[in-house]
C-alpha cells in the first residue's frame, strides 16, 4: 500500500488511490468541476491542480494516482495561484446572469469563487463570448450555454450512466457549447440527474426552473415510493409545499434517481389530490363518507373482503389487517407477488410498487388468502365488497367490474381510482406521514414526513379507526406505531 | 557533408533501390528486434516533431510481453506554423520513411502502420500511397516481407484539418474516429495507445533518418552534429531571406551559417531584427541571441528557446511584433481544442488583447494582462498546446516590449514598421 505525504499528514492508501481520493478521504477538500466519483476521469477542467515534489508542473489531483513516497501539497501559493487563474478564466466568458440564475445558491463558480479567489475581473464584458441561452432540451431539461464552463460531466453521464450518449461537445476553443448529436433527443429516463451533475447553472429543471430561490428550501431524508428500488432521497420545501426531489447518494441502492421518481412530489398539489371523500360520482365530505361506506360494509357482512397494498407502508397494511379482523371476515389478502430486480441496469425495478415486501409480513404474520384465490373468490360472487387501496384495487378492476362488487377505495389521487369505485376515501401521503417500507434488497426504511397534510385529509391508519367506528366496531388506534398490532 | 534524408532522384522505388534503398529493411530483418533497438539508441535520434525525445527509448517503452497487437504510427500532420519539411521529405524521398517504418515496426513487434497525414496534404498522401503500393509490389511492405515472415502493413490516414491532432493522442483519438482532442497522460501510448494498444508515434523525419542508421551503424550517425544532438536536421526558413527552403544540415550549425551560406542572406535592405528558432510555438530570440546560436536541442534550450520542429521564421525590422504576436494568438485561439480551461479561455482573451493593443485601443495594462494570462497557461493543460500560445507571448512581450507599448500609447511600432492606419 503506497503512503504519501499530504499536507505533511502521511496518509496510506490503496493501489490505484488517486490524490483527490486519498486527500478527500483524509478530510482535506481539493476543489473540482469536473470529476465525479461516478463518471470516468476527464480532467480537463484543471481546477484540482496540486503540487506534488519532484514533478515541474502541478498536477491533477484528480488523475494522479497516489505513489509510494510522494509528497502532496494542496494549499502551496503555487495551487491557490492556479486555482485562482482557473476560476478567472472560468469567469470571462461566464454571463454572469445569477440574480436570474436557478443555480444561484449552490453554484461551484459563486462557491469556489467566494473561497479561491475574489478577484476582480479584468475581463471587459463587451468582450464575452456569446452563446445560446434558454433551450429547452427533452421534456425536463434547459441548456443555458453561456454559462457552461464545459466540464463534461453531462457528457459523460449519457454515455457512461445511461449509455445513451446524447450529448457531444461541438465546435473548438472558446465557441465549444455542449449540444445534442444528430437524431437524439434527451428524454433518457435519467435525464434530470443532469442538472444535478451539472456544477453551475447551465442545465437546470424546467420543473423547478424560477420556483423557488434554492436558499429558502429545506431539504428533509425520504425514500423514493415509485417502485421496489426505494431509492434514497431527499424533499426539498419550503413553507409547506416541496419544490423538488433529488437522489440522496448511498452505496447500498443509488447514486441517481430516475426522472419518475422525481415527479412524484407532484400528486401532492396536483389538481386530483383528494381532499374530500366521493360517494359514486358525488363529492362529499370525509365523515358522511364514512358513515355510507360503514353502511354498505355492515350490509355485506361475510361477503365482504379486505384487500393490502404493496403501495402502502407496514403499519397501513397492519391496520387494514386490524379492520379485516374487526370486521371478522375471512376475505383478506396481503399477497403480490411481482416479478423484482432492475430492470434498466440503473435504478428502475420491474415491480412497480414500493411494499410488496412489507405486505408480505402481513401475509406471514396473519395468512389470508392468495392473490388468485382472492381474485377467484371475487369471481364467483362470494365477495361484495372489497376495501382496499384504490391502486391495489386497480389490480383486480377487470373482476370488481365483472361482478359488480362495490368498491370501497382509498386513495390520494382522484386518477389511482378505478372506474367505478362506490365509496372513496381520501388519507394523506407518505410525504406527509410516517410509514415504513421494505425495498427490493429487503431493506426497511423508515419514512418521516416532509410537509403537513391538506386540512382534514388523515392517515391512513386513522381513516380505517374511523371507518372502524362507524361499524360499531374499535381498532383502537393511536398512532401508525399502534397500528403494527395488526402484525400480532 | 552530403544530404541523408534531403536527397536526388529517391522520389520513385526504381532510384530509391538503385541508390541502395530497403537494404537497411533487409538487414534490420536479420536482427533481433532488441538489436534494432540498440543501434537506434545508439545513434542518438531524437523526436524532430518538436520535443526530442530519443527514438530508441521511445521504442524501448512498448511492454514485451504485452498480449495482442502493437501499433506503430508515423505523424505526417505536419501543422505548426513555419514547418513545411516532413511535405518535402515525402515529396522528395518518401521510400525512406517506409523504410524507416517498417523497420521501426520490426523493433517493436507492430505488424501494422498508419501515417496520419495532414489533411490539407493531398498530393503527399497520394504519392504515400503510391510509394506504398510500389513498396508492397516488390515484396518490402505488405505479409512476409521479403521472405522472412514478418508482416507490416501499412494506412495512409488523412486528417481533418486540426492543428491538435499533431499532437500525439488527439492523433490517436482522430485515427480511431474521434474528435481530436488530447487524452490524459498517463497512460502513455507505449502501454495504452491506438485502439488502447501500446503504439509508438514518431514523427515523419524521426522515422526517415532510421534507414541510414541501421545501415551504417549508430555510430556513424551518432559522430554527426553537436553532443546529444547528433545527426542532420531538416531547417525550414521563412521570412525575408534570398533563398527561403527546406536545408538539411547537421545539428549544431549557427543561424549564421544556415542564413548565409544556405539562404543566401537577408534580402537587400532587411535588417535581421529576431527569429522563430523552432516553429511558432517556440520562445522569439533577438537577432543579438540568435545571430551566433548554435541550432541544436541543447544550445536553444541554454538559449531560452526550443529546437522545436526545426522551422526557422527569419524577422526583420519592417515586421511588427505586435502584429505577429496577433497572429499567432488568432491561429491558437481558433487550433485550441477547448479542452481544458486555461487553454480555450486563454487563447482567446490573448487574441482579443492583442486585437485591441495592434488596433491602438489597448492600454499598457493590456501589456502586463498578456504576460500574466500566459503565465496562468503555462504548463497547467493536459497537452503542450496552451504552452505553445504561451510561450511566444511572454518572449514577445519581455523581448520587444517597446514596440508594444508604442502601441499601447498609439503610435506605431518603431522604427521602421509599416504605418498604420
Amino acid at each position: 500500500m503506497p503512503k504519501i505525504t499530504l499536507d505533511g499528514k502521511i496518509l496510506e492508501v490503496d493501489k490505484g488511490t488517486t490524490v483527490l481520493e486519498a486527500a478527500q478521504a483524509a478530510g482535506v477538500y481539493i476543489p473540482r468541476y469536473c470529476y465525479h466519483p461516478k463518471l470516468s476521469v476527464s480532467g480537463n477542467c484543471r481546477m484540482c491542480l496540486v503540487e506534488v515534489e519532484k514533478s515541474p508542473k502541478l498536477l491533477t489531483a484528480c488523475s494522479t494516482e497516489c505513489a509510494d513516497g510522494m509528497v502532496v501539497n494542496t494549499a502551496s501559493d503555487k495551487v491557490k495561484a492556479a486555482r485562482r487563474d482557473v476560476l478567472e478564466f472560468l469567469l470571462i466568458n461566464h454571463p454572469l446572469d445569477c440574480p436570474i440564475c436557478d443555480q444561484a445558491g449552490e453554484c461551484g463558480l459563486q462557491d469556489y469563487y467566494m473561497e479561491y479567489s475574489r478577484a476582480r475581473s479584468r475581463f471587459p464584458a463587451e468582450d464575452k463570448v456569446l452563446r445560446q441561452k434558454r433551450r429547452a432540451l427533452g421534456p425536463h431539461l434547459m441548456l443555458d450555454n453561456e454559462r457552461c464552463i464545459l466540464c463534461t460531466r453531462c457528457v459523460r453521464f449519457c454515455s457512461e450512466v445511461t449509455k445513451t450518449a446524447e450529448l457531444e461537445v461541438m465546435e473548438r476553443a472558446d465557441h465549444s457549447f455542449i449540444d445534442l448529436k444528430a437524431g437524439k433527443t434527451l428524454d433518457n429516463d435519467y435525464s434530470l440527474n443532469i442538472a444535478d451533475l451539472c456544477p453551475v447553472g447551465a442545465w437546470t429543471s424546467r420543473d423547478f426552473r424560477f420556483k423557488q430561490r434554492v436558499w429558502f428550501l429545506k431539504k428533509a431524508p425520504t425514500v423514493c415510493l415509485g417502485c421496489a428500488t426505494g431509492c434514497l432521497t431527499e424533499a426539498h420545501h419550503n413553507e409547506g409545499e416541496v419544490y423538488r426531489l433529488m437522489p440522496r447518494p448511498n452505496a447500498e441502492t443509488n447514486t441517481w434517481l430516475c426522472d419518475r421518481g422525481r415527479m412524484a412530489y407532484k400528486s401532492l398539489r396536483a389538481g386530483d389530490r383528494l381532499v374530500k371523500g366521493f360517494i359514486k360520482n358525488g363529492l362529499i365530505d370525509l365523515e358522511p363518507a364514512l358513515r355510507e361506506a360503514a353502511t354498505r360494509i355492515d350490509e355485506a357482512k361475510g361477503a365482504a373482503a379486505v384487500l393490502g397494498s404493496p403501495w402502502l407502508s407496514v403499519e397501513d397494511n397492519a391496520a387494514l389487517a386490524l379492520l379485516a379482523a374487526a370486521m371478522k371476515t375471512e376475505n383478506v389478502c396481503f399477497d403480490f407477488k411481482f416479478e423484482t430486480g432492475i430492470k434498466d441496469g440503473i435504478l428502475i425495478n420491474k415491480d412497480p410498487s414500493p411494499n410488496a415486501a412489507g405486505a408480505a409480513l402481513l401475509k406471514a404474520a396473519r395468512g389470508g388468502l392468495g392473490l388468485d384465490e382472492f381474485r377467484a373468490r371475487l369471481n364467483s360472487g362470494a365477495i361484495k365488497l372489497v376495501i382496499a387501496e384504490a391502486r391495489a384495487a386497480a389490480l383486480l378492476k377487470d373482476e370488481l367490474k365483472a361482478s359488480g362488487a362495490r368498491l370501497i377505495a382509498f386513495a390520494t389521487n382522484r386518477g389511482d381510482i378505478p372506474a367505478g369505485a362506490y365509496a372513496t376515501l381520501p388519507y394523506a401521503s407518505y410525504f406527509e406521514v410516517p410509514g415504513t417500507f421494505i425495498n427490493y434488497q429487503g431493506r426497511r426504511r423508515a419514512v418521516e414526513p416532509v410537509v403537513a397534510a391538506p386540512a382534514g385529509v388523515k392517515p391512513l391508519w386513522e381513516v380505517l379507526n374511523k371507518l372502524a367506528a362507524y361499524s360499531g366496531a374499535s381498532l383502537r388506534l393511536d398512532s401508525a406505531a399502534d397500528a403494527m398490532k395488526g402484525m400480532e | 557533408m552530403e544530404n541523408i534524408l534531403l536527397r536526388d532522384k529517391v522520389a520513385e522505388l526504381e532510384g530509391y533501390f538503385a541508390a541502395g534503398g530497403y537494404r537497411a529493411l533487409k538487414k534490420a530483418l536479420a536482427m533481433t528486434p532488441a538489436a534494432v533497438i540498440d543501434e537506434v539508441k545508439k545513434s542518438g535520434l531524437r523526436g524532430r516533431g518538436g520535443a526530442g525525445f530519443p527514438a530508441g527509448l521511445k521504442w524501448s517503452f512498448i511492454p514485451g510481453d504485452a498480449p495482442g497487437p502493437r501499433y506503430l504510427v508515423c505523424n505526417a500532420d505536419e501543422g505548426e506554423p513555419g514547418t513545411f519539411k516532413d511535405r518535402e521529405l515525402i515529396l522528395k524521398n518518401p521510400h525512406a520513411l517506409l523504410e524507416g517504418m517498417a523497420i521501426a515496426g520490426h523493433a517493436i513487434g507492430a505488424a501494422s502502420g498508419y501515417i496520419y497525414i495532414r489533411g490539407e496534404f493531398a498530393a503527399e498522401a497520394v504519392k504515400l500511397e503510391k510509394a506504398i503500393a510500389a513498396a508492397r509490389a516488390k515484396g518490402f511492405l505488405g505479409r512476409n516481407i521479403l521472405g522472412t515472415g514478418t508482416d507490416f502493413e501499412l494506412h495512409v490516414h488523412r486528417g481533418a484539418g486540426a492543428y491538435i491532432c499533431g499532437e500525439e493522442t488527439a492523433l490517436l483519438e482522430s485515427l480511431e474516429g474521434f474528435k481530436g482532442q488530447p487524452r490524459l497522460k498517463p497512460p502513455f501510448p507505449a502501454v495504452k495507445g491506438l485502439f488502447a494498444s501500446p503504439t509508438v508515434i514518431n514523427n515523419v523525419e524521426t522515422l526517415a533518418a532510421v534507414p541510414a542508421i541501421i545501415e551504417r551503424g549508430g555510430d556513424w550517425y551518432a559522430a554527426i552534429g553537436n553532443g546529444k544532438s547528433t545527426g542532420t536536421k531538416l531547417f525550414c526558413v521563412s521570412g525575408p531571406v534570398n533563398k527561403p527552403g527546406v536545408y538539411e544540415l547537421p545539428l549544431g550549425v549557427t543561424f549564421k551559417e544556415l542564413l548565409e551560406k544556405s539562404c543566401g542572406g537577408l534580402q537587400e535592405g532587411k535588417r535581421l531584427k529576431a527569429v522563430i528558432p523552432g516553429g511558432s510555438s517556440t520562445p522569439v530570440l533577438t537577432a543579438e541571441e540568435a545571430w551566433l546560436v548554435k541550432l541544436d536541442y541543447e544550445s536553444l534550450a541554454a538559449a531560452g528557446s526550443m529546437l522545436g520542429s526545426g522551422a526557422v521564421i527569419v524577422i526583420d525590422h519592417g515586421q511588427c511584433m505586435v502584429k505577429l504576436l496577433q497572429v499567432l494568438a488568432r491561429f491558437y485561439h481558433h487550433e485550441s481544442c477547448g479542452q481544458c480551461t486555461p487553454c480555450r479561455e486563454g487563447c482567446g482573451w490573448l487574441e482579443k488583447l492583442l486585437n485591441r493593443l495592434e488596433s491602438g485601443r489597448g492600454t499598457k495594462k493590456d501589456i502586463d494582462t498578456i504576460v500574466s494570462v500566459a503565465e496562468a497557461m503555462m504548463g497547467r493543460t493536459i497537452c503542450p498546446l496552451a504552452d505553445a500560445m504561451a510561450m511566444p507571448a511572454i518572449s514577445f512581450v519581455k523581448k520587444f516590449r517597446s514596440e508594444f507599448e508604442a502601441h499601447a500609447a498609439g503610435r506605431c511600432c518603431p522604427p521602421d514598421a509599416p504605418v498604420k492606419h
